[in-house]
């Protein structure tokens, strides 16, 4: 008798946390809620305007000369299928945009055994700035052509995305290794650099072991390092850089809040990370005014002296005020009520600086007067995404969720999905 | 030729070095201030050229796509560098800092050893000019300490390119009437008749000016 009690009582306190735990019984106002449907909408437009009418490929950023990004590319795909669904833009639109950029990374775009060069010339698809066949823009591509085909089953979309995916030899970028390399280029070939520690890594890793025709050995899952590491009481599997990013572009597309990885959950783990990243700044309050409660978010963005990969602890730690509005928002699954917080503080306090016609420019620095004058593509896929799995029942996740190269490699690897009754989530 | 050369370098060492001090020193100073001039005017020129908006956005392309790999795989942080001086380049990227940082290291050292040429010729211009006078300054030194020590054949004779030649004549005339004097009188020190001999010796020095004119 006794011992039933306890365990009802137990069963009873750990629903009763799960339930009230504040970032996930955080509901946004619906002033707020409109806030980021607005964000979310404004986002989407960079994809429309900066991406090539012809070929389809997005600029790598909103700034004159920048070339094509292969990364941003695929994040457009995926933002247009959305855009349809959600009536920003219409079907037929979304449909030929998305259906263009494809026929040209199928049939144009400077491709190396399926890799994709990282920046191309936007008309013609051709190799630009030396750049390398790079395994992660490509996995993020082809991510972003699948979702897309989730949207439109049985078209040539689909067809065309399956084609993109199936033509890439994930192994050979191995190059006999243990690890995926970093890229490849003519000139060079493999790159010394290797996915061979946490970060933006797992949907790279995903994607190349669920392959139906050239995968990389699912133990490839299992090999590289998850460093542990803690800041302020969170203990977390870091990046080296600390960025926010790095917690974010897989959870982008994969649903982590089921799956367990010998223990680890990711998706908590970008949790603690985003709130360790906010405390981090947030100790430099005194330091920065820039820094406060509302107004956090360390991630690789422009700042005053160029392209950085700012972050928090455990990791690098790089932060010199700086920051970037992208990031916060992107984090709205992990922290809801945190990023929802921050989004309105930053539209409220600066919306004359930061933000314009396409959302949330890319960084500012208050304590050296700076304001990013760009929007950089990824940037603004992975709010576009975040906000849509957090505003629009996680369709995001939804679908991807249901790609059987997904399926494929969470059952190759091992990973065990969570009951609903044990997820925390 | 041989003749004018000299055996050393230094003939009268804290003189030379004096002499060269206060001539390398505002030389040195003057050559600085205007090196250091047309340095910064002319890396500022360069600098400013790449505000051209087309130089600019290149610039920025190329160093962003560094930069992303950067992002990947973190470097140390810039420590002080030729940079520092140049207040405008905090403003460029990571990518940007590095290219003018090649470009002004690579000046630097070119620069460098014209520099250190330009402080050799100096060197040896200040030597080469302190030896015309530090060169009479020791033979007039050697030729008093020789009339100290009671030997008035010594004489003055300077090289070809000496400065000091009107005062070498003038004092080689004035030991020539001394040595002049004093062998006279010597000449009639030795004489056998006494009292004419003082006679003459007093008339001889009738005219000589002395500390004891008696």
């Amino acid at each position: 008798m006794f011992k039933r009690l306890t365990c009802f009582l137990l069963a009873f306190a750990l629903a009763f946390s799960f339930s009230l735990t504040p970032l996930q019984a955080f509901e946004p106002s619906p002033e707020d809620r409109e806030l980021l449907n607005k964000i979310e909408k404004d986002t989407l437009q960079y994809f429309t305007r900066f991406s090539d009418k012809v070929t389809g490929l997005t600029k790598d950023s909103s700034r004159t000369g920048s070339p094509s990004s292969v990364a941003a590319t695929g994040f457009a795909l995926a933002a247009y299928a959305i855009g349809g669904s959600r009536g920003w833009i219409s079907q037929d639109y979304a449909y030929t945009r998305i259906l263009t950029t494809l026929q040209t990374l199928r049939h144009k775009a400077a491709h190396q055994k399926g890799f994709f060069y990282h920046f191309l010339d936007a008309r013609t698809g051709e190799r630009v700035w030396g750049s390398e066949a790079s395994s992660i823009d490509t996995a993020l591509a082809v991510a972003g052509a699948l979702l897309a085909a989730r949207y439109y089953p049985g078209t040539e979309i689909e067809k065309l995305a399956r084609e993109i995916y199936e033509r890439v030899n994930w192994k050979w970028m191995m190059n006999n290794s243990d690890f995926i390399c970093m890229g490849w280029t003519p000139e060079s070939k493999f790159l010394p650099y290797y996915w061979d520690s946490y970060n933006e890594l797992m949907i790279l890793v995903a994607l190349s072991i669920g392959s139906p025709t050239l995968p990389v050995p699912p133990g490839a899952w299992e090999r590289w390092l998850r460093p542990e590491g803690d800041y302020n009481g969170h203990k977390i599997i870091y990046a080296s850089t600390g960025s926010l990013f790095t917690y974010q572009f897989s959870h982008a597309y994969i649903d982590f809040r089921n799956l367990d990885d010998r223990g680890i959950n990711f998706f908590e783990n970008s949790r603690e990370a985003t709130l360790a990243n906010r405390e981090y700044s947030m100790s430099f309050s005194g330091q920065y005014k820039g820094y406060s409660e509302s107004s956090w978010g360390l991630s690789a963005s422009v700042g005053p002296g160029g392209y950085k990969a700012y972050g928090g602890k455990p990791g690098g730690g790089l932060q010199d005020g700086t920051i970037a509005p992208y990031a916060t928002l992107s984090s709205i699954v992990f922290t809801p009520e945190f990023s929802t917080q921050a989004a309105r503080f930053f539209y409220d306090s600066y919306q004359k600086e930061l933000y314009g016609n396409f959302g949330f420019k890319d960084a500012f620095n208050l304590d050296k007067g700076w304001w990013a004058n760009e929007y950089l593509g990824i940037d603004q896929g992975i709010t576009l995404l975040m906000l849509e799995n957090y505003l629009n029942g996680e369709i995001v996740w939804k679908k991807f969720m249901g790609l059987p190269a997904i399926i494929k490699w969470i059952e190759l690897t091992g990973l065990e999905r969570r009951s609903a009754s044990t997820a925390k989530n | 030729m041989n003749q004018n050369r000299r055996k050393h370098f230094f003939i009268n060492k804290p003189l030379q070095i004096r002499f060269m001090l206060a001539v390398i020193v505002p030389l040195f100073l003057i050559n600085l201030v205007a090196l250091a001039g047309l340095y910064f005017g002319i890396w500022s020129k360069v600098l400013e050229t790449f505000s051209n908006e087309q130089t600019l956005n290149d610039l920025v392309t190329a160093s962003r796509m560094v930069e992303y790999e950067q992002a990947r795989h973190p470097v140390a942080s810039q420590d002080f560098s030729s940079l520092s001086f140049f207040k405008q380049t905090e403003k460029l990227s990571l990518r940007q800092r590095e290219v003018f940082k090649g470009i002004l290291d690579e000046t630097n050292r070119s620069l460098l050893w014209k520099f250190l040429l330009l402080l050799f010729f100096l060197a040896w211009g200040t030597i080469f000019i302190s030896h015309k006078i530090a060169g009479p300054l020791f033979r007039f030194s050697k030729a008093f300490n020789e009339v100290e020590k009671g030997d008035y054949r010594s004489r003055v004779n300077l090289r070809k390119l000496d400065e000091g030649h009107p005062v070498a004549q003038e004092f080689n005339e004035a030991m020539e009437k001394t040595d002049h004097l004093l062998s006279n009188l010597k000449a009639l020190a030795q004489e056998k008749d006494a009292p004419q001999a003082v006679a003459k010796i007093k008339e001889k020095l009738s005219t000589v000016q002395t500390s004891a004119n008696v």
